[in-house]
């Protein structure tokens, strides 16, 4: 009797054959459709358009719990830090400034879990609402800086800082809670600086908070650092979580920095890593905290 | 059984497993939709901010630019769909309001009188 030496072999190539007839049908002929799509598939400046939209719709009603609701929908993992960043880029691109105050105002409302202001909110009392969360706990510091800080002067523009100021209301329109519009007042000025030692944190920073008169952290000021062969532009705002007039700047050993702010005021210049040194005599760099206050 | 009938029992369940596969388990997946392609909640949603942006702007030119990321349609169809659904789904008067107002607006709305932004 004749044995069959073929195997079950084609069993498996049947198999094979199948699976890729279906994949092609399922991938190519017929894929899935989302044609009923939720917004965070969004396309990422879809994305963008979506939360500038959000903000402006924000902006009328006031409602932070639907603007929360639809933001959501995008599953950001932070929504107040997507906003403020989002309202960095704004700034940076020129876009209207409409839309930059209200990614900023729904990103500060959302970020302080603030409701939604009401129209007999004076300025000062929305600002006082909004309390600063900046709190920094460095080490001891145990390494006197390398260098000093020295200040130089610069020709004095008009600073950027934001303060809340109620819209004109009428009967018939709604009412704009507050509105941060650019006023005249004085100029920043370094109030401090001082190192700061922190284990956790290796990499030497250039850390900036911004305060104004009322001590109140103040966001999207930009500020600009030099250094040989190199300049760089950063924002306040852009980490909530570590106090909207707070900033950073990643610095590299041995390198000289220049900062100031982008609109005027004084030079700090001569700004160098410095070392720090633990107690077990570990040595580690340190970063540097300067206080801009407007007087 | 023959042969063929088990390659061809072979070949049908394989199918079903790759369709399975591509289906279910491993779908295409679309990351970078347009808003067009947005459920119609979600795109009356987007046509009600616009509706609420409209009433802080005052911009009929703006509503309309932002009505255009939901697609082709004219602007007046895509409010007029939105407020549809929202009626049928008894969205709060405010908000058919809002979508009433800026249908209205937008009905008036004149793009040659627009002024060309830079």
């Amino acid at each position: 009797m004749k044995q069959d030496r073929r195997g079950s072999w084609y069993l498996l190539t049947g198999a094979v054959l199948g699976a890729a007839v279906g994949l092609f049908y399922s991938w190519v002929i017929s894929p899935v459709k989302y044609v009923d799509a939720p917004p965070y598939a969004l396309r990422i400046d879809f994305k963008d358009e979506y939360r500038a939209l959000v903000a402006a719709a924000y902006g009328y009603s006031g409602d932070l719990l639907r603007a929360g609701d639809r933001l959501a929908q995008l599953k950001d993992d932070d929504a107040a830090q997507s906003l403020a960043m989002q309202a960095q880029r704004a700034l940076a691109e020129g876009r209207p400034e409409a839309e930059v105050q209200a990614l900023g105002i729904l990103a500060m409302a959302l970020n302080e879990g603030v409701l939604p202001a009401i129209p007999s909110l004076t300025p000062m009392q929305i600002v006082t609402d909004l309390p600063a969360t900046r709190t920094i706990n460095p080490t001891e510091l145990l390494v006197q800086p390398v260098s000093s800080i020295t200040l130089s002067p610069q020709p004095s523009h008009t600073p950027t800082d934001i303060v809340l100021t109620p819209k004109p209301t009428s009967s018939s329109q709604p009412v704009i809670p507050a509105t941060p519009t650019p006023t005249q007042g004085a100029l920043f000025q370094l109030n401090d600086t001082r190192l700061v030692c922190n284990q956790d944190q290796p990499q030497p920073l250039i850390q900036v908070e911004i305060q104004d008169a009322a001590g109140q952290p103040v966001q999207s000021i930009e500020l600009v650092v030099i250094w040989d062969g190199g300049e760089d532009h950063f924002f306040t705002g852009l980490k909530p979580e570590l106090g909207l007039g707070y900033a950073d700047f990643s610095m590299a050993p041995y390198v000289v920095y220049s900062l100031r702010l982008a609109e005027g005021g004084k030079v700090v210049n001569d700004l160098i890593a410095a070392e720090c040194q633990s107690e077990d005599e570990t040595r580690y760099w340190g970063s540097w905290m300067l206080t801009f206050i407007q007087p | 059984m023959s042969r063929w009938t088990k390659f061809l029992l072979a070949v049908i369940l394989g199918a079903a497993a790759g369709l399975f596969y591509g289906w279910v388990v491993n779908p295409v997946e679309y990351v970078d939709i347009a808003p067009e392609s947005l459920r119609v909640d979600y795109k009356t949603d987007f046509v009600l901010m616009v509706a609420e942006a409209y009433q802080v702007d005052r911009d009929s030119g703006l509503a309309v630019r932002r009505l255009a990321l939901l697609g082709s349609s004219a602007p007046t169809d895509l409010v007029t769909n939105a407020f549809d659904y929202a009626t049928e789904h008894e969205y709060a008067p405010q908000d058919l309001s809002l979508l009433k107002s800026l249908g209205e607006a937008l009905e008036v709305w004149n793009p040659n009188l627009e002024v060309p932004t830079p």
